[in-house]
C-alpha cells in the first residue's frame, strides 16, 4: 500500500459487551466454544466495518479472540503451561505462561483468523504476532538452560508462524515486542531472535515498542530485522523523537499520537501536532499514525473515538502537506 | 536464622477473588468506599495469615493497599499526583509514574491506619515498608519544582522521614526501604546514602533492599548505609550468588534473598541449602535472615505459598529458630 502518513493500529480494540459477557460464561462453562467463536467473528465482523467506515487505511482483526498477547500463543504452543493469575496494574490480572518443556507448534495459531479478516475487506490487515524475546520476557522459563535459548527457540515457532501468515496473503506482519527494552544487556538476544523469524519473510515487518526506557536500546535498535517500528509516543511527550536528533531514524516509523491508558480523548488538532513532530524526523511516506498501544483496555466508543482522532488529525497534515508551499 | 518476606503478596488467588470483584465493583458504582475499605481489610487479614501460617518469622502486610511501590505517597503527599503508566524495571507489571508540581509535603500519617490495623492482625512480629528515596525520585514523569535529581531525591527522603516517625510512633520497630533503583543504577549509591542518612534521623530500624538486579558490586557499599538490615537477591540472576562472596564487608544483618520470586521453579532444599551454607562462610547464624528475592506478588499465588513453603522449611532443617 502506498500513500502518506497512513493511518493503522497496534492490534487490539475494546470488546463489545456481548463478547465479553460470552467469554466470562464460556470460561465457566455456559457458552460453547461454537457459539464463543462465532460471536468472535462477529465483533471481528464489526470491527473491520468500524475501521473502514472511519477510514483507517491498515487495518487489524482486533483480536476478538484474543485475551492476553503472549497467553494466546502459549495456549497454542506445546511445551507452555498456563499458570495462575498475575497482576498486571491496578486491579487487572492475566495468566502469566510457563514454559515448562521444549517449545513447539502444533499447528497455525492466527492463520484462520488472518483468512477471515482478510476475506471482510478489501485493505490490508495485518497478521499480528507477539515476538520471541516478550515471549519470553513475559512467561517463567522453567525448561531452557538460558534466556538466549529460550528465545532463539521461541523464534523458531514464531517464525513458522509468520511464514504461514505471508502464505495466507499476509503483506504486513507485525511481531510484537513490547518488552525488548525490560533488560537492556539482553537487546543483542531480541535482535538475534527476530532474524530467526523475518529472515525468509518478504511481507512488510513491523514491530511494536511501547512502555519501557526507550532512550536505553536506541539506536542499536534500529538493528532489529524489521521494516517498521511502531511506537508509543503521545504517553512520552514525544520525547523519544529528541533522540533521533543525534542518530537518525532510519525505518518506517508507526507513530503513537492518543494516549490508550486515558479516557480523556485527544482533540484533532493534539494528535495532529503530534504527526508534525514525527514529521521533522521521518518523510510523510514512511510515518504512519496510530494509537500509542493496543485499544482492548478502552470501550468500543472509546477505541472508535480514538481512532477517528487519529485519521482526522492524519487528514488534517496531509491536506497542510498538499498546500503548496509559500514562495 | 529467621525468615522474612519482602514487598507485596498475591491480592488474589484463583479461588480467592474477592478484591478483584470488589473493586470492579468500585468502578461500576455498585460499591462505596466503605464496602471497598472492608474488603481491604478482609483481604489483609487473608495475606498476614497466608504468610504466619507458612510459618514465616517477621511478617508484613502484603502491600494489599498498593497500587504499586510509589501509589501511597504519590497519592498522600501534598503537590504530587500519580502521572503516566509505566513498566516496572523489567517486569510486565505497571505502575503510575509520580508527577511533582511543587515542594512535596507529606504529614507522616500515610500509612499509619494501615500499620494499626495490620498490627492488630498480626500475631508475629509486623514489620512496615516504605519506597526508597532514589527509587520514587529516579521513576518521577515530571518534576517543574526541583532543580535536579539530587534535589528531588532527598525532598523525598525528608517526606519518607516524616512517613517513618508516622510509622514508629505507631509502633513500628524495622522498615523495609525497597530500593531497586539502588540496583538498577549503582552510579547513584553516594546519592542514595545521602538519602538514606535523612531516613536514619527518623530513629526506626531500617532494612535496605535494592533487589531486581544483581548487587555483587553494590555490597560494600551497602555495609556504609545507616540501616540495621541488608536484603539481597542472590538466586535471581546468573550473577546474583556472586555477592555472597562479600558478605563478610557487611556487618549488619544480612537477609539472604534465596527464593526467587520472580520465577515459578521451586528450589529445592539442595539449591537453598547451598545458598545458605556460602553464606554462613561469611556471616554468622545470628546476623543471617532468609526471604524472598523480592515481592511474591509476582507469582501465581498458588506458587507464592509453595515459595514461602521452600523458604522456611530451607530455615528450618538449616537450624532456625521456629518449627
Amino acid at each position: 500500500m502506498t500513500g502518506i502518513l497512513l493511518t493503522t493500529t497496534v492490534g487490539s480494540f475494546g470488546k463489545p459487551d456481548y463478547l465479553q459477557k460470552a467469554r466470562n460464561a464460556n470460561a465457566r462453562g455456559k457458552v460453547s466454544d461454537t457459539e464463543l467463536a462465532d460471536l468472535e467473528k462477529k465483533a471481528t465482523l464489526e470491527w473491520i466495518r468500524r475501521q473502514e467506515d472511519i477510514g483507517l487505511d491498515i487495518l487489524v482483526d482486533g483480536e476478538m479472540y484474543r485475551g492476553d498477547m503472549v497467553a494466546y500463543f502459549a495456549e497454542r504452543l506445546d511445551g507452555f503451561t498456563i499458570g495462575g493469575l498475575v497482576r498486571s496494574y491496578g486491579n487487572r490480572y492475566y495468566h502469566k505462561p510457563v514454559i515448562a518443556s521444549k517449545v513447539s507448534r502444533p499447528k497455525p495459531m492466527t492463520v484462520d483468523w488472518f483468512r477471515y479478516a482478510q476475506s471482510l475487506t478489501s485493505r490490508p490487515v495485518k497478521g499480528m504476532l507477539t515476538g520471541p524475546y516478550t515471549m519470553l520476557d513475559w512467561s517463567y522459563n522453567e525448561a531452557y538452560r538460558t534466556r538466549r535459548d529460550a528465545a532463539l527457540a521461541l523464534a523458531e515457532v514464531v517464525r513458522a508462524e509468520a511464514e504461514d501468515l505471508e502464505r495466507a496473503g499476509a503483506t504486513y506482519i507485525q511481531i510484537d515486542e513490547p518488552a525488548i527494552h525490560a533488560r537492556p544487556e539482553e537487546l543483542d538476544i531480541a535482535i538475534e531472535a527476530m532474524g530467526v523469524v523475518t529472515q525468509n519473510v518478504k511481507a512488510k515487518t513491523i514491530s511494536h515498542i511501547c512502555y519501557g526506557d526507550f532512550a536505553a536500546i536506541y539506536p542499536k535498535v534500529l538493528e532489529l530485522p524489521v521494516d517498521q517500528l511502531d511506537l508509543a509516543m503521545h504517553n512520552y511527550e514525544y520525547r523519544w523523537l529528541r533522540l533521533f536528533d543525534k542518530d537518525p531514524f532510519t525505518k518506517e516509523l508507526a507513530i503513537g499520537v492518543v494516549d490508550v491508558h486515558s479516557h480523556r480523548l485527544e482533540t484533532v488538532d493534539e494528535a495532529a501536532e503530534g504527526i508534525r513532530k514525527g514529521l521533522k524526523y521521518v518523510t510523510a511516506e514512511r510515518l504512519l499514525p496510530h494509537p500509542d498501544c493496543g485499544l482492548k483496555t478502552r470501550t468500543v466508543e472509546e477505541s472508535l473515538d480514538k481512532c477517528r482522532v487519529v485519521v482526522e488529525a492524519a487528514k488534517k497534515v496531509r491536506a497542510e502537506l498538499a498546500k503548496p508551499a509559500v514562495a | 536464622m529467621k525468615t522474612t518476606v519482602v514487598g507485596a503478596y498475591p491480592k488474589i488467588s484463583d479461588e480467592h477473588q474477592d478484591l478483584r470483584r470488589a473493586l470492579h465493583r468500585l468502578d461500576r458504582g455498585e460499591l462505596d468506599e466503605a464496602g471497598i475499605a472492608g474488603q481491604l481489610d478482609l483481604t489483609t487479614a487473608w495475606a498476614i495469615g497466608e504468610i504466619e501460617a507458612a510459618g514465616v518469622d517477621v511478617v508484613n502486610d502484603g502491600q494489599v493497599r498498593w497500587d504499586d511501590l510509589l501509589a501511597p505517597f504519590a497519592k498522600s503527599w501534598r503537590n504530587c499526583e500519580r502521572g503516566p503508566l509505566e513498566r516496572f524495571y523489567d517486569n510486565n507489571t505497571y505502575f503510575r509514574q509520580p508527577v511533582i508540581s511543587g515542594p512535596i509535603e507529606s504529614d507522616g500519617r500515610t500509612l499509619v491506619a494501615d500499620f494499626a490495623k495490620a498490627k492488630a492482625i498480626a500475631t508475629r512480629d509486623l514489620k512496615a515498608a516504605i519506597c526508597g528515596p532514589l527509587t520514587f525520585a529516579t521513576l518521577t514523569a515530571q518534576d517543574t519544582h526541583y532543580r535536579d535529581l539530587a534535589a528531588r531525591t532527598l525532598a523525598v527522603a525528608d517526606a519518607l522521614a516524616s512517613e517513618l516517625r508516622g510509622l514508629r510512633a505507631a509502633g513500628a520497630t524495622l522498615v523495609d526501604v525497597e530500593e531497586p533503583a539502588l540496583a538498577a543504577h549503582p552510579e547513584h549509591v553516594d546519592l542514595a546514602r545521602a538519602a538514606f542518612e535523612r531516613l536514619a534521623k527518623a530513629g526506626v530500624a531500617l532494612a535496605l533492599y535494592p533487589y531486581f538486579f544483581p548487587s555483587t558490586d553494590l555490597v560494600e557499599a551497602l555495609a556504609s548505609f545507616p540501616v540495621a538490615q541488608v536484603g539481597l537477591d542472590v538466586r535471581s540472576r546468573e550473577r546474583s550468588a556472586e555477592a555472597i562472596d562479600r558478605l563478610g564487608a557487611v556487618k549488619q544483618i544480612v537477609v539472604l534473598g534465596i527464593v526467587d520470586a520472580r520465577n515459578t521453579r521451586v528450589e529445592t532444599p539442595r539449591e537453598l541449602g547451598e545458598l545458605v551454607e556460602a553464606a554462613l562462610k561469611h556471616v554468622p547464624a545470628d546476623r543471617l535472615w532468609l526471604s524472598p528475592t523480592t515481592g511474591l506478588e509476582y507469582l501465581p499465588h498458588d506458587v507464592a505459598v509453595r515459595k514461602l513453603g521452600a523458604l522456611t522449611d530451607a530455615a528450618r532443617s538449616l537450624g532456625g529458630v521456629r518449627s
